[in-house]
């Protein structure tokens, strides 16, 4: 009996752990997905409160109550211009810095980075204050473009941190073959080492438009009026008050507003393990 | 240099670098005139936009080629100020038109950003027919108006019958004393455990409802009910909290503490006011609730919460004087004016627009639509109107013995500071007389230390 | 270390005659190679280090709202004024409170946790905890807010758990509103730290930890001894990062709780808002914002000394 403990060992105590594992995980899990199960149910579900409960009858009701353009289409199209405009200006500024960055030794390099690093984590929030006073000054306050440029910079530091790091996993052997061609910089950077750090690309649009996506106070701070509004500021104020609102509404349109940045984030992360990548590049 | 070096730096890059070129919408129209008011955050409620809507009509009608574009702000009352103050600041997003509450007004004409109205004024012969007492609403310190008031407002107790009646007590109630309330309520409390017995806003998120359907309901009936026991006129200074000062907030702390009121979390919810309105009121959930004369107009015909019966449903009594003292009554009145931004693009037009939404017909119109108190001497004679709504004429009685608040600059922080002092003693953070003296400390800040001890 | 400082002391040369005129081309070529940097350097000047000027210098005067007629400068006041406000002291309290409780605390432990777990978890398991924790991060902050807002109301799924686990239920947003809204920042943020702990975790030789596991350390003895001491740097960087978000959380609260109530929940970030708009002090406002930025820049600097080796 104790020979064969003793020998069953290893194996057993692995699963043994990796049941344990498991177990813990699940019950974690568990309380991850209540505050998810009860926006989804209750966005089927016509009578809807604030508790996770099985629907009595699922309904599409709530959708179509929301699916009208001054609730969802209005709010979902202007996030789309403000964070599709912040995030191609971002993507192709941080690519266009990434570069000599990562590919010319200059004396500028170090200090450059280093303040990029230090930007990267300054508290955004903290400025917004200032940030309002200026535009206001300078007649950007309530437009599109001032709060895209605002974005963009605001992401700037950490997108081309990230670009940088991804490009410098791009060999420059095949650069310097073009180089010999007579290729440019420029050509260089769009025609071979952008397309071998696709997933890199990948991995800074998508992070750069689902942290715009998401961001609720610099809209709130930089727009004011209300047909310019994104979906973040919109839906605080349409849901806001909780005392009368139909939460099966409120559920529908989270879910409306949230899937397009989970789609994203899926289709990066199955096809190039965008998150686990982006887990490698910040973890020093 | 000093505030503009950065911002100039700014602009004449963005204009080198010719980012601006993608503006849209920026440039104003000269034939339109945009029009900012706040909007309900109760979304069935739509009672201004569908007035506001119906005038535009007319004045597009009677003025071809020029528009109307109305820009609704959809925000609690509290967060609406802020809104609206970051719109004027700019003249990308001043609107040529806006609704003004008049306990700001004075504040937001010191930051320069209403333009005087006086040259329009001169030449409306309707500006007549205003009362004394709406003239001076929007009237500034350096003698000039800046707001025409599009009605007034007065406060009292509403009472809900049918939990009357089940408490026992009187559908003629009128109480003498703020015991007297106090009583009602803890009956109330006691047989019909299922509502709330008494609502007093309180609180930074119910914002100036606040202070003034709250506190200075109570304020204004302590002492000797004539002199204005927050600011000194003849000092020109703010007054300290005083005894009758603790007495009010002692007041609110009471209804909260013995849980007369409603659940705390519910009053500083930033829409509570909406809730009363919409759910609490017509379903029966409130006994006694202190609260404004325009309640009526979310209950009206077409306005999104329809209830007719209110009025059978509903008593009104008169705010008794802290122990019945004479005058024996409390009221406060406020109101709102429509004012042009300095920056606007196009006053004229905009004040076109004023007198459209000011003929009598159109005024009469919105002082029944919105439950609002007349200001205008020939609507107010007019017996369609007072016999358009029931409560009109009680709530219009108020106005011979009403206060107005001392909105002067400092107004709207020194109401703010007494919000402070209301949550705190409501949520028990504090005691009254830490809160008292916490807000004492407050008003020093506030007013520059223009205060004074009566 | 190495590359790194290599560039920023490059050897000194004499400035002269002699190296004139590779000079001029040196400086072309340098010119044109740096030029793709100018659209991000123009974008982070003009929308990142303006205001960040602007802010220094708004935080020295009075400039409200509402209700003045001339901003004008008051030296040092708004923040003497800010040292003797009970208001600001109890929101640098909070935010001490909301920073070690959710991001210290929850996100860092439990993202830990959460790496260490799924690496022995089986993969379906693993696949579905992913999923689920990195849907919360991925979600908007307002609906995350929301979520989180009918999680903890009175009515809401908490207390319905609560009262069927025969445990007190009560009104978390009232009563501990600063345990809800740091437990929402963790559901929403512990993702980040979990794949950075997996990323890290996913470096350590095999090797090493079945060593160790031969030699009979036990689970705990192992983490403690080898793994921790192995990730530090992961540690320490993570730790940076989830402070810096942590502190500009503005969002989650304000939709779950605008600060209150009284102000239970205001933290600086909501403290700064509330002072700058809802009573018009600008100049105030923007004061809290500068100390906040120097906090921010102090971690940051923190931050860069741990990535030093990187550069």
């Amino acid at each position: 009996m104790a020979v064969l403990t003793h020998r069953a060992t290893p194996r057993s105590r692995r699963s043994g752990r990796r049941l344990a594992a498991d177990a813990g995980l699940l019950v974690v899990a568990a309380a991850f997905a209540l505050p998810l199960a009860w926006v989804i149910l209750s966005s089927l579900d016509a009578h809807a409160d604030l508790r996770v409960k099985m629907p009595d009858g699922v309904t599409l009701s709530n959708f179509d109550a929301v699916l009208k353009p001054d609730i969802t289409f209005t709010p979902l199209l202007n996030s789309l211009i403000l964070c599709g405009g912040g995030t191609a200006l971002t993507v192709v500024c941080a690519a266009l810095a990434a570069y000599p960055l990562s590919r010319f030794r200059s004396r500028l390099n170090r200090p450059f980075l280093l303040t990029i690093l230090f930007a990267t984590s300054l508290p955004i929030t903290a400025i917004m204050v200032p940030v309002y006073a200026l535009f206001v000054q300078v007649n950007l306050i309530d437009t599109t473009q001032g709060t895209v440029f605002f974005f963009a910079a605001s992401q700037l530091p950490f997108a081309i941190w990230l670009m940088k790091n991804f490009m410098d996993g791009v060999p420059k052997e095949l650069e310097e073959a073009a180089w010999t061609d007579g290729a440019s910089s420029l050509q260089s950077l769009v025609r071979i080492v952008l397309p071998l750090m696709g997933p890199g690309v990948a991995v800074v649009t998508v992070f750069s438009f689902v942290m715009m996506w998401g961001n609720f106070f610099v809209p709130f701070m930089l727009l004011l009026t209300p047909d310019q509004m994104p979906a973040s500021v919109s839906i605080n104020e349409f849901f806001g008050n909780r005392g009368t609102v139909v939460y099966g509404q409120l559920a529908a349109f989270s879910v409306i507003y949230s899937t397009p940045v989970i789609l994203l984030y899926v289709l990066v992360a199955r096809r190039l393990g965008g998150g686990f990548a982006l887990g490698g590049a910040v973890k020093g | 240099m000093r505030p503009t070096a950065a911002p100039v730096l700014l602009a004449t890059l963005l204009a080198a670098t010719t980012l601006t070129a993608c503006g849209s919408g920026s440039g104003s129209d000269p034939d339109t005139v945009k029009v900012s008011y706040k909007q309900s955050t109760d979304n069935s409620i739509r009672v201004m936009d569908t007035y506001l809507g119906e005038m535009k009509k007319q004045f597009e009608k009677a003025n071809p080629g020029k528009k109307v574009e109305l820009v609704p702000i959809k925000a609690p009352d509290s967060e609406y100020y802020t809104k609206l103050q970051q719109m004027l600041r700019s003249p990308k997003t001043a609107p040529d038109l806006v609704y003004e509450d008049t306990f700001l007004i004075n504040s937001d004409i010191t930051s320069g950003y209403l333009k005087p109205l006086d040259p329009y004024l001169d030449k409306w012969s309707d500006w007549g027919r205003f009362i004394g007492t709406a003239k001076a609403a929007a009237k500034a310190q350096d003698g000039k108006t800046y707001g025409v008031p599009d009605g007034t407002d007065t406060r009292g107790l509403w009472f809900d019958k049918g939990v009357f009646a089940k408490a026992g007590l009187p559908a003629d109630w009128q109480p003498k004393t703020w015991d007297d309330i106090l009583a009602a309520a803890r009956t109330i409390k006691k047989k019909v455990p299922d509502v709330t017995p008494l609502n007093v806003y309180t609180g930074k998120p119910a914002g100036e409802a606040a202070t003034m359907q709250g506190f200075e309901m109570l304020l204004y009936g302590t002492g000797d009910g004539t002199t204005d026991p927050l600011y000194d006129t003849a000092s020109k200074k703010w007054i300290a909290g005083g005894q009758g000062f603790k007495d009010a907030l002692g007041f609110v702390e009471t209804v909260y503490k013995e849980k007369l009121g409603p659940d705390v979390t519910d009053a500083l919810d930033p829409n509570f006011a909406t809730s009363v309105r919409g759910e609490l009121l017509p379903k029966g959930k409130l006994g006694i609730d202190l609260d404004g004369s325009w309640l009526p107009q979310d209950w009206l015909k077409g306005s999104g919460h329809e209830w007719p019966e209110w009025s059978q449903k509903l008593g009104l009594a008169r705010m008794p004087t802290q122990h019945g003292q004479a005058p024996g009554k409390v009221s406060m009145s406020g109101g709102w004016t429509w004012s042009i931004p300095s920056k606007a693009s196009n006053p004229d037009l905009a004040f076109t627009f004023v007198k459209t939404m000011q003929t009598k017909a159109n005024a009469q119109k919105w002082y029944i639509a919105n439950s609002g108190i007349a200001v205008r001497n020939d609507v107010a004679a007019d017996p369609a109107y007072v016999k358009a709504q029931p409560g009109i004429k009680f709530f219009t009685d108020l106005v011979a013995s009403t206060h107005y608040r001392p909105a002067y600059p400092a107004y709207p922080r020194v109401s703010t500071a007494i919000q402070e002092a209301m949550e705190s003693v409501t949520t028990g953070d504090s005691s009254v007389d830490r809160a008292a003296s916490a807000y004492d400390e407050e008003l020093k800040t506030v007013t520059d230390g223009q205060v004074t001890r009566k | 270390m190495s590359a790194g400082t290599r560039a920023a002391s490059p050897p000194v040369r004499p400035l002269g005659a002699r190296g004139a005129a590779p000079r001029r081309g040196g400086l072309l070529r340098s010119l044109t190679r740096t030029l793709p940097l100018a659209p991000a350097v123009v974008l982070l000047l003009l929308f990142l280090a303006g205001p960040i000027v602007y802010c220094a210098y708004i935080a020295f005067t009075d400039l409200q709202l509402t209700g003045q007629a001339h901003a004008s400068f008051v030296g040092f006041d708004n923040f003497r004024a800010a040292f003797r406000d009970d208001a600001f002291i109890n929101a640098v309290w909070l935010t001490l409170v909301f920073t070690v409780l959710s991001s210290l605390v929850g996100q860092n432990t439990l993202g830990l946790a959460l790496a260490a777990l799924m690496e022995r978890a089986s993969k379906p398991v693993r696949t579905l905890v992913g999923a689920v924790v990195i849907t919360a991060w991925v979600l908007p902050e307002v609906v995350a807010g929301f979520l989180l807002y009918a999680f903890f109301r009175r009515e809401g799924t908490l207390n319905a758990i609560l009262q069927w686990l025969h445990l007190p239920s009560q009104n978390w947003m009232f009563t501990l509103p600063i345990l809800a809204v740091s437990f929402a920042n963790v559901w929403r943020g512990t993702a980040f730290s979990m794949l950075v702990y997996s990323a890290a975790l996913g470096e350590i030789p095999k090797e090493i930890t079945e060593a160790a596991e031969v030699d009979g350390a036990g689970g705990w003895r192992r983490m403690w001894h080898i793994t921790l001491p192995m990730i530090r740097r992961s540690i320490g960087t993570n730790l940076m990062l989830n402070t810096l978000q942590t502190l500009s959380v503005f969002g989650l609260i304000w939709v779950m709780t605008r600060g209150g109530p009284g102000n239970r929940s205001q933290t600086l970030p909501l403290f700064m808002y509330e002072q700058a708009f809802q009573n018009s002090m600008i100049g105030y406002g923007t004061a809290v914002a500068l100390l906040l930025l120097v906090v921010g820049s102090l971690f940051s600097l923190v931050y860069m000394r741990l990535l030093r080796t990187e550069l």
